[in-house]
């Protein structure tokens, strides 16, 4: 590690509240001079701006990549730079998926202040997404990278089991936004499964579920990015409305159905009609029915969250030690927590915690109902999706999904009777 | 141009619109250098519970003791070096509070020593700022030493921290020092 060492004169910390010292300043006699205190600066300055612009460059190259080449072996190569780089060099933080949480704060918080770095880590793979789809998740976010790298062999699961699944994202999503922005915790960053195995240590339970996933990732796609990744699904939103839409090949599909084989995350819809035969109209009031049901969906979901919003506060610190003073008070003989000791020795008043604590509380109440609603509209409306047939002609890829890993442009006879 | 190929273009443009309008909408919030991006105890806060020798994600703490020269009173007695019941003073290992052997002191005159703070020993507990804010002038003070922070975008630390010491400060504010002139 590089260490530039300058002198902090701008960064003097002024003295205030600091008592009288209780030893005179010591009168030397024998010329001695005070130490030059040097102190590293951080080394993050220069490499944020390598992190944006190499996120850029990446980027483009995974779009030149899938768009104009139809090339896997790029997009795999800019895998292994992402592992390389962002995730065993800059040891994954900040990430963009954890950007999330940043923006959260920035827009509650007017205290916050967001700097440029993250603002963009957060933006540019969105603009990317909304022109050309996921091409973040290819090959430059690094926890995508990681479990691409492993992939060797596909296991499909069945769709019922991944529609169900992958709802998991959202409610991740949610309850990212509600711990965020009542300034609790980062969810996210808490529940990294690979930055640990990026930093070589930490916590072991993440690491074991890091490695449990790379093991699981070696049989299925990318399993955190399909059933776990909050900002793969914000950013799936974003695709499904993309711009451009990435196509298998230019020359006309031959409806072989190697590529629907080949897509590691179940991406490729095939043209063959639903196996179940039934009559139109059954479909259609299957639609209106499940329409209707939406708005009562979001109403149970934001009841169901809202009434919890008290249990769910105690993941705040000021709540969880305004709980533990209370215990306290109503048990004497309970063991006393660091905490409850650092409180009462720096004077702490219970009655402005108790202000402060149910005005936090109030905050997870409305959040709650906020996050309640967003999960009961997902899943109604995951349903309402499901229920909805479109008739292909030919194999498409769908862009909600799609990773862009290039595995298909390999597989489909007609790419490879040009090369 | 058929229906679909227009409510996906519309699809697109509202995409578009979205990310532009949050985009622009938290770019009028964010601030260059003055953006929090690096953090750093408070050394008035600070408690000294000995929680960031043990939480940081590194195996050794990227918290480190750091000596504000200018504060020190150069004892010969100092709360920070030796433990509270020594008996002798020399330089004995047993003698020392610091449990890695971090401080060294040298005689400067009578009857002031100088201690200097390695870094490279140092483990961030905070028994020895504990003993000089409780007997000394608290010349002593916990630091994150920002070369070695990891950055996280949530500190583990500040999560575990009882006084709350640890806050997000901005480039110019990277250390919150003790030293004055």
């Amino acid at each position: 590690m590089r260490r530039k060492i300058i002198t902090l004169t701008s960064a003097l910390y002024c003295l205030q509240g600091f008592a009288e010292a209780r030893f005179p300043k010591p009168d030397f006699t024998s010329g001695y001079q005070y130490p030059e205190i040097l102190h590293s600066v951080p080394m993050e300055q220069v490499w944020n701006v390598v992190d944006i612009v190499l996120l850029v460059a990446m980027m483009s190259a995974v779009v030149w990549a899938a768009y104009k080449k139809r090339s896997r072996a790029v997009i795999y190569s800019m895998s292994v730079i992402s592992v390389l780089y962002y995730g065993f060099f800059r040891s994954g933080c900040v990430c963009s998926v954890g950007s999330i949480q940043n923006m959260i704060l920035a827009m509650v918080d007017p205290t916050y202040n967001l700097s440029w770095y993250v603002l963009l880590l957060f933006l540019l793979p969105i603009i990317f997404a909304v022109l050309f789809g996921r091409v973040f998740c290819s090959g430059v976010c690094p926890l995508g990278a990681l479990q691409e790298l492993v992939n060797v062999k596909n296991f499909r699961i069945s769709r019922a089991v991944s529609a169900t699944l992958s709802v998991i994202p959202w409610i991740y999503l949610a309850f990212t936004i509600l711990y965020a922005a009542t300034r609790s915790q980062f969810l996210i960053c808490r529940f990294d499964p690979f930055v640990g195995i990026f930093r070589l240590g930490g916590d072991f339970g993440m690491i074991l579920f890091g490695v449990g996933l790379l093991i699981l990732s070696v049989f299925v796609g990318r399993p955190f990015c399909q059933f776990l990744c909050p900002y793969g699904a914000l950013l799936s939103v974003f695709s499904s409305l993309s711009w451009k839409k990435l196509d298998i090949t230019k020359d006309t599909c031959i409806n072989c159905a190697l590529c629907g084989k080949s897509c590691p995350v179940d991406a490729i819809r095939s043209p063959q009609s639903s196996k179940v035969k039934e009559a139109r109209s059954k479909g259609v009031n299957r639609i209106i029915l499940f329409a209707v049901l939406l708005p009562l969906f979001v109403a149970a979901g934001s009841l169901f969250v809202g009434t919890n919003s008290d249990t769910l506060s105690l993941a705040n610190k000021r709540v969880y030690l305004y709980e533990q003073l209370m215990e306290k008070e109503a048990n004497p003989e309970m063991e006393e927590s660091l905490e409850i000791e650092t409180f009462n020795a720096m004077g702490g008043n219970v009655e402005e915690l108790k202000t402060e604590v149910d005005e936090i509380k109030h905050q997870y109440s409305v959040y709650s109902y906020i996050i309640g609603a967003l999960i009961g509209f997902v899943i109604g409306f995951k349903l309402l999706k499901l229920s909805l047939k479109r008739s292909r002609k030919t194999y498409e890829i769908s862009s909600a999904k799609c990773t862009m890993c290039g595995k298909c442009f390999n597989y489909c006879p007609q790419n490879l009777k040009k090369k | 141009m058929d229906r679909r190929d227009f409510l996906r273009t519309c699809g697109t443009f509202i995409a578009a619109g979205a990310a532009l309008s949050v985009g622009g909408a938290l770019a009028t919030k964010a601030k260059g250098r003055d953006g929090d991006v690096f953090w750093q105890i408070d050394p008035f806060a600070c408690t000294q519970c000995g929680r960031c020798a043990t939480d940081c994600v590194l195996p050794v703490s990227a918290v480190k003791c750091f000596h504000a020269n200018k504060v020190c009173g150069y004892c010969d007695l100092c709360g920070g070096y030796y433990r509270p019941s020594v008996k002798d003073l020399n330089t004995a290992a047993e003698n020392q509070m610091c449990p890695t052997g971090a401080i060294t002191r040298k005689f400067v005159e009578e009857p002031y020593f100088e201690y200097t703070i390695d870094e490279n020993l140092c483990n961030g507990c905070g028994k020895c700022v504990k003993g000089c804010t409780s007997f000394g002038n608290g010349s002593l003070f916990l630091q994150i030493q920002q070369d070695l922070c990891q950055n996280c975008n949530e500190c583990e630390i500040a999560k575990v921290c009882p006084s709350d010491a640890i806050k997000r400060v901005s480039y110019d504010e990277a250390y919150k020092l003790k030293d004055h002139a």
